[in-house]
């Protein structure tokens, strides 16, 4: 009896030391939690999608990819002041010829690549081939249009021949990135679709890729060969791709990244309260709004859709929706652009001077049920968005509330992104919760312009204003910036009397970044803007 | 029996193209395409169209159902909008990483069920048994991301035991053979767990209830008049027939083990098939959801066939003659 007891208490005893043995080898292993000293960590939704430029398409792939290869110039974020302006990088000068169709560029000569080759006019003219290229099919192809040719005069100075005048001649000759012809002219282009590319890059970026684990993390190293600035200070950059925004969120709370670039208002509070980290608020170019479908008989009077608009509390969306980093959206061209009109007022918040107005317009609660009717139909609107974003269904929750005080009776619906999307372009909605983010050179044709017959456009709401549709046409071609500014001031008026969107707000773009990292420059061009000189301590 | 084998192998291509068609057309039938589904503001219209023409999205259906069923016949499932190399490509990265972790799960999973039904089993009705059916109906009746929050929280965040997303840690390509090994494992336990324990939550019951038929039946009975002891009446003579059904199991569990689950790796950043095919699920990427289809379709019909063998193998009574 005696015995037995001792073998069982012996058992437990090695079971414990098993159980552990393997708790200790589990969490005593090295902490790995802090990353290696020097390495920056940055926290992303998705995963870069090619090595080479010409084959990607997201956003996220752009920004990393204009770290590792140049291009000739750098468009500036000055366009507060003006159309953006350009800062020289690959090209130290650029200059016109006098009819204006030729654009020629003059490289510096002390460049390399980051193999040691000399970046020259060769590289450029590959570079257009690539672009233009069919077997490629580079989306941004369309940029080279007007180009009909890219010409080395010599090492270091290359020529474009444009084939008509037009605003974007150095905007669209400078899109896209360099490429080195010396290593990649050996791949024929009908190959490019089935090259890995991580391992040809040959960069001149301040960072080379050095590592890339799919669905897992990104490695770039500083580029020891990079001249078009000081050398990057951070030695290793780390991007972990981490697919949900919750994951996310933990991870940068408990201090495994140093940056992340998409915070939701939501979660600024948490930021704001880390020691270690420091919330980056910049404005976002992009603004929220109600897109009204003018071609139903109730949303074709446009004191109707005034009166929707001076229905709705704004200022609650702001306090509520976006905790306080959003402002009221005044008109379609953003307020931090050098063309936004100063003098647009706000749509007050005036439900009263709504029913007056809705009243004008013949719309009157005759039966008591406390909808408006106008010829026995009832002032009844669905309210359209897309079901992956929150505070989209939240913002037709508020005006929902707000229009049916005045008696509008609004039903919010959500749908899937693409179901949201096609019906847009349908025009099978009556109004829509949607934003747009706005380039930084202002094109107001593909939204504003009158629908042409057969032709894709971004007017859902099928808006129709004749000198609307007059002024776009010329301003395009406009060269004085003043007479520029007048013709967008007359367009900003004309729509915003029209209200064929009701806008609601221009949000903040925010971020969070690790308060050990130091020398950080934001701005929303990219949120890489000058990697290169962060430092880590 | 070869015959039987032979006729359900003939039959997997007619329903490998009844799958993927039915999934083509559902695919289809979906609005918007991957052009619309790119998260970029500085893709114009125009772009996006260009995008559409170079993927060919801008044909009919039953065009591009066509030119994919041409391409499969001669072995190539395409390449894939999203991730910009062959679905062949794709799928082979992702498949490995999903096996690692639900085989580890499976493995779990099998060790807790059999442990929870033969603790509950022992003396049914006891308070251990009614704390045991409580918790594991507690555990299955948890969504699993509410569970691998709770894990990553206490195990991650506050005792700082283990990593909470990842195969491998930041720097971790620097390391030697053995650290990184372990490093792997470290970031295999948790999400492992989280699916081992849902799945043995969820199953342990029908194995007690299996269990306790087997100790009614007459063997057993014949089992303790010869003097057997109670343990080895419960491990050996009770066990093993009531072990036939999760046979089954096993080889049902094959297409988990292939398909990988959408919730544990997206929490986890694990880059299995789950995630990829719900990623090119929502960036409708056409041939990606197709491939992962195929591949799960192949192992449903496959694991179903293992799993009939294995039973007949194991019970004589359902082989056929």
């Amino acid at each position: 009896m005696k015995r037995k007891r001792t073998s069982k208490t012996r058992k437990i005893a090695a079971h414990l030391g098993a159980v552990s043995f393997l708790l200790l080898a589990v969490s005593g292993c090295p902490r790995l939690r802090e990353p290696p000293p020097k390495t920056l960590v940055i926290g992303v939704l998705a995963d870069i999608q090619n090595w080479n430029p010409y084959l990607t398409e997201t956003q996220f792939s752009e920004d990393l990819l204009a770290l590792v290869y140049p291009s000739l110039a750098v468009e500036m974020p000055d366009y507060h002041d003006h159309p953006p302006a350009f800062a020289p990088a690959l090209a130290q000068s650029w200059n016109f010829s006098e009819n204006g169709l030729d654009l020629t560029f003059h490289l510096r000569q002390d460049l390399i690549w980051s193999d040691g080759q000399p970046i020259t006019a060769d590289d450029v003219v590959f570079t257009w081939q690539a672009q233009t290229s069919e077997e490629i099919g580079w989306y941004g192809a369309y940029t080279k249009d007007f180009i009909d040719s890219v010409e080395k005069i010599d090492k270091h100075t290359v020529r474009f021949r444009f084939s008509q005048m037009y605003p974007y001649r150095l905007m669209d000759a400078n899109e896209g990135l360099i490429l080195p012809a010396h290593a990649w002219k050996n791949i024929p282009f009908e190959d490019w679709h089935s090259t890995p590319w991580l391992a040809h890059v040959i960069g001149a970026g301040p960072f080379v890729p050095v590592a890339h684990v799919p669905q897992q993390d990104i490695t770039l190293a500083a580029n020891a060969n990079y001249r078009l600035g000081a050398p990057a200070k951070i030695s290793r950059v780390v991007w972990r791709i981490v697919p949900d925004q919750l994951s996310l969120m933990t991870q940068l709370l408990a201090g495994e990244l140093d940056f992340v670039s998409s915070i939701a208002p939501e979660e600024a509070e948490r930021i704001e309260a880390n020691a270690d980290l420091r919330l980056i608020d910049i404005p976002h170019r992009g603004y929220t709004h109600i897109c009204w479908n003018t071609t139903l008989p109730e949303l074709a009077d446009p004191r109707v859709r005034r009166a929707l608009g001076l229905a709705i509390n704004r200022q609650t969306i702001i306090d509520t929706v976006y905790r306080g980093y959003a402002q009221p959206s005044l008109g379609p061209i953003l307020s931090t652009m050098w063309a936004f009109d100063t003098n647009l007022q706000p749509l007050p918040y005036d439900p009263r001077s709504a029913a007056e107005l809705l009243a004008d317009a013949g719309w009157h609660d005759n039966d008591g049920d406390g909808t408006l009717e106008k010829d026995g139909r009832p002032l009844a609107l669905e309210l359209l968005t897309n079901a992956e974003n929150h505070m989209r269904q939240d913002i037709c929750m508020l005006v929902a509330r707000d229009l049916r005080a005045i008696g509008v009776s609004v039903t919010p619906r959500t749908v899937e992104w693409g179901t949201f999307l096609s019906r847009l372009r349908a025009g099978a909605f009556d109004g829509a919760v949607n934003r747009w983010v706005e380039p930084t050179q202002i094109d107001l044709e593909d939204v504003w312009h009158t629908v042409p017959e057969g032709i894709e456009s971004s007017n859902y709401g099928r808006y129709s204003n004749d000198r609307v549709d007059g002024l776009i046409e010329v301003v395009n071609d406009e060269q004085d910036i003043n007479l520029k500014k007048k013709m967008y001031r007359k367009i900003q008026q004309l729509i915003v009397a029209d209200q064929p969107y009701t806008f609601l707000v221009e949000g903040r773009k925010l971020r969070a970044i690790s308060t050990r990292v130091r020398g950080s420059i934001q701005n929303d061009a990219t949120p890489y803007f000058n990697l290169e000189a962060w430092e880590l301590p | 029996m070869t015959r039987i084998v032979l006729r359900r192998l003939a039959v997997i291509p007619l329903l490998l193209w009844v799958v993927a068609t039915v999934t083509f057309a559902v695919v289809q039938a979906a609005p918007g395409t991957y052009a619309d589904t790119i998260d970029n503001p500085r893709l114009t219209p125009a772009a996006r169209l260009h995008i559409k023409t170079l993927y060919g999205l801008d044909q009919g259906s039953f065009d591009q159902y066509l030119q994919w069923l041409g391409a499969l016949v001669q072995g190539d499932l395409g390449r894939s909008f999203l991730f910009k190399q062959p679905v062949t490509d794709v799928i082979t990265t992702a498949l490995p990483a999903t096996m690692l972790l639900a085989g580890t799960a499976l493995v779990m999973d099998l060790i807790l069920r059999i442990l929870l039904a033969l603790i509950s089993a022992r003396r049914p009705g006891s308070w251990v048994d009614r704390v045991l059916t409580v918790l594991s109906l507690g555990v299955y009746g948890l969504p699993s991301f509410w569970l691998a929050g709770l894990a990553i929280l206490f195990f991650s965040l506050k005792l700082s035991w283990l990593p909470a997303s990842h195969m491998a840690s930041v720097g971790a390509d620097g390391w030697s053979l053995g650290a990184r090994w372990v490093d792997f494992i470290r970031h295999l336990i948790l999400p492992a767990s989280i699916l081992g324990i849902v799945g043995a939550a969820s199953t342990a019951r029908y194995l007690r209830a299996s269990l306790l038929d087997v100790r009614k039946s007459p063997h057993i009975l014949a089992a303790r008049a010869r003097g057997l002891s109670e343990k080895r009446i419960l491990w050996v003579h009770t066990l093993r027939p009531a072990l036939g059904p999760l046979v089954t199991l096993i080889g049902l569990s094959l297409p988990i083990l292939v398909g990988g689950s959408v919730v544990v790796e997206t929490i986890f950043s694990w880059p299995g098939m789950g995630r990829v095919m719900w990623q090119a699920a929502v960036a409708r990427d056409i041939p990606v959801v197709m491939g992962c289809t195929l591949i799960g379709a192949l192992a449903v019909i496959i694991g179903s066939l293992v799993a009939d063998l294995l039973y007949a193998w194991a019970d004589p009574r359902v082989r056929p003659q």
